[in-house]
């Protein structure tokens, strides 16, 4: 399991990195927070707001991280973990936080606002706030920005490793005026993500103190932090054991953090997290769940709660291009359409998380604006066997349902690769196996260790892995689908959703982009190349003495409130 | 692995020349009987090994013959997922409906395997390398034992992990690891009951009659040196399923999609409360395994090594 | 003695070098350190990757990078880089053997403390119901997954705390990260808390074998003539038992103590893992997991050492234990 969680980081999380948040996300709660929720029954209603309630001084509350931290620099390429996110966000401040909803929301207690102002040349000003300032007194200023201009961008410091310059790269200019307190930031070209941007913040009258850009962006990442520009600050640090935070006595924001100590454990075995909460070690956990975990966890209750929620994170089968085989788009769709996705939910996910269902874009999640179904009007994942032995005889295929040839009347086998040591998985690879044999296809189940070079190498038939999906889903299209790009590991080629992709992101109105995105997602969806299972669930479980505690699957990660984090005022 | 430990073997053994008997008149009549019925005799009087062999043998029956019988293959999906033990499914089932009945019967099958290849890679490999050693002494018992010392410096299971780990976890592998690891313990041990069987008058007689090198290991060391290698490929047994276990809980054991005991309860060890069945019945049978072969083993010992029967009357 | 340990400490030189070359050649085939960063996406800079072979010595041939990190740890003491560029691989080593020194040895203690009073009691009432429950669970205790009995240990502690309402036993950590009760005896307690599990995981197996070998060491003194001289003499027989028996028969067991040293080192990465230790054996399963060769290398100078160090007790120990034998 730990492997598994590590190679969907290498590969998949580092496609999205940290920086690319949602821009057109959004919908979701806006009249919600009228009645308050106190409990993770709702959060499936109101995500930003469930588990909430009054809080009280005092108390210690400790999260489980699952990774032993290595850096502390979260812009730094080797440092970019979801995992640290909880760790360093009441410590670097962000210009935007992006709610459980995946909507994007300003950091009103950092900024007094950030607009447009103009779009060609793009140019966004950023307001901070009179009273932001670091601990130590200083105010956060367009020096601070500045600064990540510049150890982001790539090219002012070459040295230095940055986890992605995307949008950095073509920032042209930072301005600070008005004291510092207003940012301008001119792009060469049009950056429609450009509330991604300035997620870490970083003091840049400390990064002074210990040398030019890359020595300063190296100190970051090898020192434990003293400073800090949010609600908490890192009073202690044992190695591989725990970092420790209180609250930073100059936080500037309306909320004030009342916990005593916020304390982050780490336990790099996720089965021994539920122990650790069982015994009141640690008192949430945010874990890949699975069955055991989950009834584990169910049996704590009252005193322990938890919800379960669809993340961005989504698995499917890929068929490889190159395969010979699979070259033919009657094998394709055969294959697709006897693969019976609601036997593989029943068999999986489905016996702890109830109502999940098959995933039906590439791009979107049902709860975005831009999700529509593209996959059910071709019948791939139906499970329906005699149309797919249809499509085989009917393209003169032999053996049908019982040892699949092609016309020639060459014996067919294939192989379908899993990541080793991820159970979901295997489970679905074994499922696959079984479900092809209805067609008469014959399915080796090889697992890989390394994900990342059998994807690379292209040395697969039919594969299954996750992508972490991204709020705004127009870069990430281009990245997954294009015939360029890397990322296409199948090697899919089609000119028709190149140029719908190309379309796309040139449109300025996100409606239509959207909408052209959806286009090119049905011309793949129709040539049968790569088919969404479902979300992979996620699974935050907490003490029911603290508030304010819910489910961010985003990149702003649970930890997105945590100066609200608190022991609820009617706990004893 | 770290169950495989020189400890449990106590054998040292004064040495036995093989039976030179055989004259035809005799003026007693008593019935002959060789060193091998002699130690028959012996372990057959030791009840609970006794008892011990005949639920191994039933186990690895079981293991080999279960699943041609058994109603479920171990990659038949079920529709019953995560039902408790049944008459339908006596080991219950797991989240995706495979029988627990007919994975322990894989699995067993796939660890008996493992722990046999062990065994005799250890002792084949252990009872040449530490012959050689013993019989030649000089230079080359010099290097092979320095060899064994190295070997035996660093944790075995560390060494099997970092094996493992570039094995890709096919089951021969990870028992020709476990195997060539465990060698220099029996060859340590061979070599002591060679080195002081070469001294004895009997193996100067058989020299002094032009026995060959050949003849000499073959006929007589070989046999002399068999109840520790015996006892210790016992051992070798169940330190092998107990390493074989350790190794797939750090992930460098068996790998799925074949499986092994030790592979089922590591997928299991968060249902320990939940679904109790995926966790204790693999254990249990290798408990069983381990229990049986250090049983038999014990008897063994006290068969083939006459010294201790004086304790045991 | 002295001329006898140094003979043995300079002969162990060669094993030494020789088990680093052996394990230094296994990581260089295990797998490539570098391919997390290869296979990021979007991809590293390429300056990126090229500065990080550099950094590990890995655009060197493999036997001058062998050299290259013998000479830097003879002469400066150096383990050379980690993956982790953080990571000062001397320092993590040393902070680690204390962790694990700590566990390894009271499981020590305590297993041998226990071994010594079963093998003796099973000895001296042979085949009695009492010998006989002692041979059974300690045959039981060896055919024991080592993890499988920590998982369930783990589970009896949690419910036995959840049934009480206290927190007697921890499941993760050697400490707690902070303490509420903040005086001696807290900390005395939060140690032990955390103590007992692993304690139990780690020297259960040891207890057994060492009980069946004491037992058998046992056996044979007792049977011996001396023995039975010193009560045909009409010594009390407890006198008989603990001066004369029991002297002789601990002799084999501090070698077999001494020489099982290694097998624990092995099974600390089980125990250290359940519980979440972070330890020797915790460091080595992320050293193959992330194919850092150097840290591999500085584990098994340290836990070889270690060995080769017990051994040598083990060796003196005899000597001063059983006055027959004279180191020259």
């Amino acid at each position: 399991m730990r492997t598994a969680k590590r190679l969907a980081g290498a590969v998949a999380a580092a496609g999205v990195s940290l920086a690319v948040v949602a821009a057109c996300g959004g919908g979701g709660s806006s009249d919600s927070g009228k009645t308050v929720s106190t409990s993770f029954a709702d959060c499936a209603t109101k995500p930003n707001d469930c588990n909430g309630g009054a809080t009280k001084q005092g108390g210690t509350l400790t999260y489980a991280v699952e990774k032993k931290i290595t850096g502390w620099n979260l812009n730094d390429a080797e440092t970019n973990t979801a995992d640290y996110v909880p760790v360093m966000t009441g410590i670097t401040p962000q210009a935007f936080v992006v709610e459980p909803d995946f909507s994007v929301r300003l950091n009103d207690d950092l900024l007094d606002s950030a607009e447009q102002t103009s779009t060609s040349p793009q140019t966004i000003v950023y307001k901070i706030k009179k009273e932001a300032v670091w601990d130590d007194g200083t105010p956060i200023s367009a020096d601070d920005f500045t600064y990540a201009f510049q150890t982001r961008n790539s090219k002012d410091c070459k040295d230095c490793s940055p986890a992605s310059a995307s949008g950095y790269n073509i920032i042209k200019s930072v301005t600070g005026s008005d004291n510092g307190k207003t940012v301008t930031v001119v792009f060469d070209s049009p950056f429609p993500d450009w509330k991604a941007l300035f997620d870490n913040l970083q003091p840049a009258h400390i990064a002074k103190q210990h040398g030019d850009l890359a020595t300063s962006f190296k100190w970051f990442n090898e020192t434990v932090p003293t400073f800090s520009g949010g609600p908490y600050k890192i009073s202690d640090y044992q190695k591989d054991v725990s970092v420790t935070e209180v609250p930073n006595p100059k936080w500037y924001g309306k909320t004030k953090p009342k916990l005593d100590k916020l304390v982050f454990r780490i336990i790099t075995d996720q089965s021994q997290e539920v122990p650790a909460l069982q015994n009141n070690e640690v008192q949430v956990i945010y874990p890949q769940p699975d069955q055991d975990m989950v009834n584990q966890v169910k049996a704590l209750a009252p005193n322990v709660q938890y919800s379960l929620g669809t993340g961005l994170t989504w698995e499917h089968f890929d068929l490889n291009l190159k395969n010979k085989f699979l070259a033919d788009k009657p094998l394709r769709q055969a294959i697709f359409t006897a693969l019976n996705r609601q036997e593989v939910i029943a068999k999986t996910i489905g016996q702890f998380v109830p109502g999940a269902k098959p995933l039906n874009n590439h791009n979107f999640k049902p709860s975005q604006d831009g999700y529509k179904d593209v996959v059910t009007s071709t019948g791939a994942g139906s499970g329906d066997v005699e149309k797919a032995k249809k499509v085989l005889t009917d393209a003169g295929y032999k053996g049908v349902g019982t040892a699949l040839a092609t016309p020639a009347g060459e014996p067919i086998s294939l192989r379908v690769t899993y990541t080793a040591s991820n159970p979901l998985r295997k489970a679905t690879a074994e499922l696959f196996q079984k479900q092809m044999q209805a067609i008469g296809l014959k399915i080796d189940v090889t697992p890989t260790q390394t994900l990342g070079p059998t994807l690379t190498k292209g040395d697969y038939d039919v594969i299954l892995f996750a992508w972490i999906g991204q709020p705004f889903a127009l870069q990430g299209a281009e990245q997954l689908w294009g015939s360029a790009s890397d990322s296409n590991y199948g090697k899919w080629v089609n000119p028709k959703s190149d140029d719908l992709l190309k379309q796309a992101t040139a449109q300025v109105d996100p409606k239509k982009a959207t909408d052209l995105l959806n286009q090119a997602n049905q011309v793949m969806a129709d040539d049968y190349y790569v088919l969404p299972l479902f979300q992979k669930p996620t699974f935050l479980a907490a003490y029911s003495q603290f508030a304010n505690i819910r489910d961010n699957a985003t990149t702003s990660s649970p930890g997105y409130n945590n100066q609200e984090w608190g022991l609820r005022a009617s706990a004893k | 692995m770290s169950e495989m430990r020189a400890s449990s073997v106590t054998t040292s053994g004064t040495p036995q020349p093989t039976s030179v008997t055989g004259g035809s008149d005799r003026e007693f009549n008593v019935k002959e009987r060789s060193q091998l019925q002699q130690a028959l005799r012996r372990f057959r009087r030791h009840r609970l090994a006794v008892a011990s062999l005949v639920l191994l043998i039933f186990i690895v029956l079981l293991a080999f013959v279960g699943p041609l019988v058994w109603k479920y293959q171990y990659t038949d999906i079920t529709p019953d997922n995560s039902q408790p033990p049944s008459l339908a499914h006596p080991f219950g089932t797991d989240s995706l409906g495979h029988d627990g009945f007919a994975q322990v019967l894989r699995g067993l099958q796939q660890s008996i395997k493992v722990a046999l290849c062990i065994a005799l890679v250890a002792t084949t490999l252990g009872v040449v390398w530490g012959g050689i050693s013993g019989y030649y002494r000089g230079l080359a018992d010099s290097v092979l034992m320095r060899l064994a010392d190295l070997i035996l410096t660093i944790p075995a299971i560390a060494l099997a992990a970092a094996l493992g780990s570039t094995s890709g976890g096919a089951w021969w592998m990870i028992a020709l690891i476990l195997g060539g690891l465990s060698a220099p313990l029996v060859a340590r041990a061979v070599r002591g009951v060679v080195l002081s069987l070469r001294e004895q008058e009997f193996i100067e007689a058989a020299r002094a009659l032009g026995a060959s090198d050949s003849r000499i290991i073959l006929r007589h060391l070989v046999p002399n040196a068999l109840a520790v290698v015996i006892v210790y490929a016992t051992l070798l047994v169940a330190a092998g399923i107990l390493a074989e276990t350790a190794l797939s809980y750090v992930g460098f054991g068996v790998q799925a999609p074949d499986t092994s005991l030790g592979l089922l309860i590591t997928a299991a060890q968060s249902a320990v409360q939940t679904r109790p069945w995926l966790f204790y019945f693999p254990g249990l049978f290798i408990i069983l395994i381990a229990l049986t072969v250090n049983f038999i083993g014990d008897g063994l010992r006290d068969a083939l090594d006459p010294r201790q029967t004086r304790q045991r009357r | 003695m002295l001329a006898y340990v140094i003979r043995r400490i300079f002969v162990s030189i060669p094993i030494l070098i020789g088990s680093t070359i052996l394990v230094f050649i296994m990581v260089k085939f295990s797998g490539d350190p570098l391919e997390p960063l290869k296979m990021r996406n979007p991809p590293a800079p390429r300056q990126t990757i090229l500065n990080e072979e550099h950094r590990l010595g890995l655009d060197q041939p493999i036997h001058v990078q062998y050299l290259n990190w013998l000479k830097n740890l003879v002469l400066h003491g150096d383990f050379g880089p980690s993956v982790h560029s953080n990571t000062n691989i001397g320092h993590e080593l040393g902070g680690r053997l204390v962790v694990s020194l700590r566990l390894v040895l009271i499981s020590v203690l305590i297993a041998l403390i226990f071994a010594v009073i079963t093998g003796v009691v099973s000895a001296v009432k042979q085949y009695s119901a009492t010998d006989y429950t002692f041979t059974f669970t300690g045959f039981l205790f060896l055919a024991m997954p080592t993890f499988w009995f920590a998982i369930l240990l783990k589970s009896a502690a949690i419910s036995y705390n959840q049934a009480i309402g206290t927190q007697t036993f921890f499941t993760i950590g050697d400490k707690s990260p902070f303490l509420t009760d903040d005086s001696a005896w807290g900390h005395v307690k939060d140690i032990a808390g955390h103590m007992i599990l692993p304690t139990i995981v780690l020297g259960l197996v040891s207890y057994a074998a060492w009980s069946r070998f004491q037992r058998a060491s046992m056996l044979e003194v007792l049977n011996s003539d001396y023995v039975r001289l010193a009560r045909a003499k009409g010594l009390r027989p407890r006198r008989v038992l603990v001066r004369h028996a029991l002297r002789t028969a601990l002799i084999p067991l501090t070698t077999v103590t001494a020489l099982d040293i290694a097998a624990l080192l092995g099974s600390t990465i089980i125990t250290e893992r359940v519980f979440q230790w972070h330890g020797l054996g915790e460091f080595f399963l992320d050293s193959v997991g992330d194919h850092d060769a150097n840290a591999m290398l500085g584990w098994l100078l340290i836990s070889a050492l270690i060995v080769i160090l017990f051994n040598l007790v083990a060796d003196l120990l005899y000597g001063v234990l059983d006055p027959r034998i004279r180191y020259e």
